[in-house]
C-alpha cells in the first residue's frame, strides 16, 4: 500500500479493492431486473389506455345528450304544436335582446326555409 | 444498465451506507437516467453522466431519510447488521470500513470510491460531485489516510 501521507494522483489498488469488497453487493442482475421491471411500471402508468379515454368521456357525454334530447323534445314539440308563437316568442326572448324586434321568432316559426341574407340580417339587428 | 449496475450500486452505497436505501438510489438513478437519456451528450463518456445522476439520487435520497430520522446514524450500526436474507457474514473488515466510511463526510466518502474503487480520474468527479477538481483532490487525500490508517491497522492484527 502507498505511503498515507503522500498526494498520489493514481488510485489505490489494495485500498480500491478493499472497499469494492466492502461495498459490494450480489446479484447484479436481479437488481437489473427489478430497475427495468420498475421501468416497464413506469412506462405503462404513462400510456393511458384508450378505453379508459373514453370512460373518462362517457358520463359528461351521456349527460350533455340528454340535455340536448331534452331540449329537442320540448322545442319540436312547441314548434308541432301549431305555432303557439306566445311561447315562441316566450323562448326567443333572450336570443333577440331587448331591442330587438319579431325577426328571429319569425324565422323560426316559417314554414319555408329562409334566405340567407334574411338570416344574415335578422342576426345583425338582434345584435 | 448490466454494465454500470454494480458500479452504481457501490457508489449508491458509499453515500448513504445502507444497502437497501443504496439499491432504491440507484434505481432511481438509473430510471431518472433513462427519462433523461435523450439530454446525454454521446461525444462525452457515459460513466460519470450515469454517476452524476446516481449520486445525486442517493443524495436525494439520503436527505429525505435524515428528515424522517431527524438524528445522525450511528456509523456503527451502517452495512445493516447482519440480514436474513444475506446469506454470507460480512467480514470484518468490510465492517469496519463501512464504519469508517460514514465517519466521513459525504463528499469525501464519495470522491475516495469513485476514485480508488471506480478508478474515475480527478477531473471527472468534479464534474460527478460538481466541485473544483481541486476540492476533488483535497477530499481524496483526506479520506484516503483514515481508510488507509484502518487498513494497514487491520493488516497488522491480521498478522
Amino acid at each position: 500500500m502507498k505511503n498515507p501521507e503522500l498526494f498520489d494522483h493514481l488510485p489505490d489498488p489494495e485500498l480500491g479493492q478493499a472497499l469494492r469488497a466492502a461495498l459490494e453487493r450480489s446479484d447484479d442482475s436481479a437488481f437489473v431486473a427489478r430497475v427495468m421491471a420498475s421501468y416497464d411500471r413506469a412506462l405503462e402508468q404513462a400510456t393511458v389506455p384508450t378505453w379508459e379515454v373514453l370512460a373518462s368521456w362517457f358520463r359528461p357525454g351521456v349527460a350533455a345528450a340528454i340535455v340536448a334530447l331534452i331540449a329537442g323534445f320540448l322545442f319540436g314539440r312547441v314548434v308541432l304544436s301549431g305555432g303557439d308563437t306566445a311561447s315562441i316568442d316566450m323562448a326567443m326572448a333572450p336570443a333577440e335582446g331587448s331591442g330587438g324586434g319579431g325577426g328571429l321568432t319569425a324565422l323560426v316559426t316559417a314554414p319555408d326555409p329562409p334566405d340567407a341574407s334574411v338570416v344574415f340580417t335578422s342576426l345583425v339587428e338582434s345584435r | 444498465m448490466e454494465r454500470y449496475a454494480a458500479q452504481a450500486r457501490r457508489v449508491a452505497r458509499a453515500v448513504l451506507g445502507d444497502p437497501d436505501d443504496a439499491d432504491d438510489a440507484a434505481q432511481d438513478g438509473f430510471l431518472s437516467a433513462l427519462v433523461k437519456l435523450a439530454q446525454y451528450d454521446s461525444r462525452r463518456p457515459f460513466g460519470p453522466w450515469l454517476m452524476r445522476i446516481v449520486a445525486n439520487a442517493a443524495t436525494d435520497r439520503r436527505r429525505r431519510r435524515n428528515v424522517r430520522r431527524a438524528e445522525p446514524l450511528d456509523p456503527s450500526l451502517v452495512g445493516g447488521g447482519p440480514r436474513p436474507d444475506a446469506a454470507a457474514v460480512q467480514s470484518e473488515l468490510g465492517d469496519r470500513l463501512r464504519a469508517a466510511l460514514a465517519e466521513l463526510p459525504e463528499r469525501r466518502r464519495t470522491a475516495v470510491v469513485l476514485f480508488d474503487v471506480e478508478g474515475y480520474s480527478h477531473a471527472e468527479i468534479a464534474g460527478i460531485l460538481g466541485i473544483p477538481e481541486g476540492t476533488v483532490r483535497s477530499e481524496v487525500f483526506h479520506g484516503r489516510r483514515r481508510l488507509r490508517a484502518l487498513l494497514e491497522d487491520w493488516k497488522e492484527q491480521e498478522k
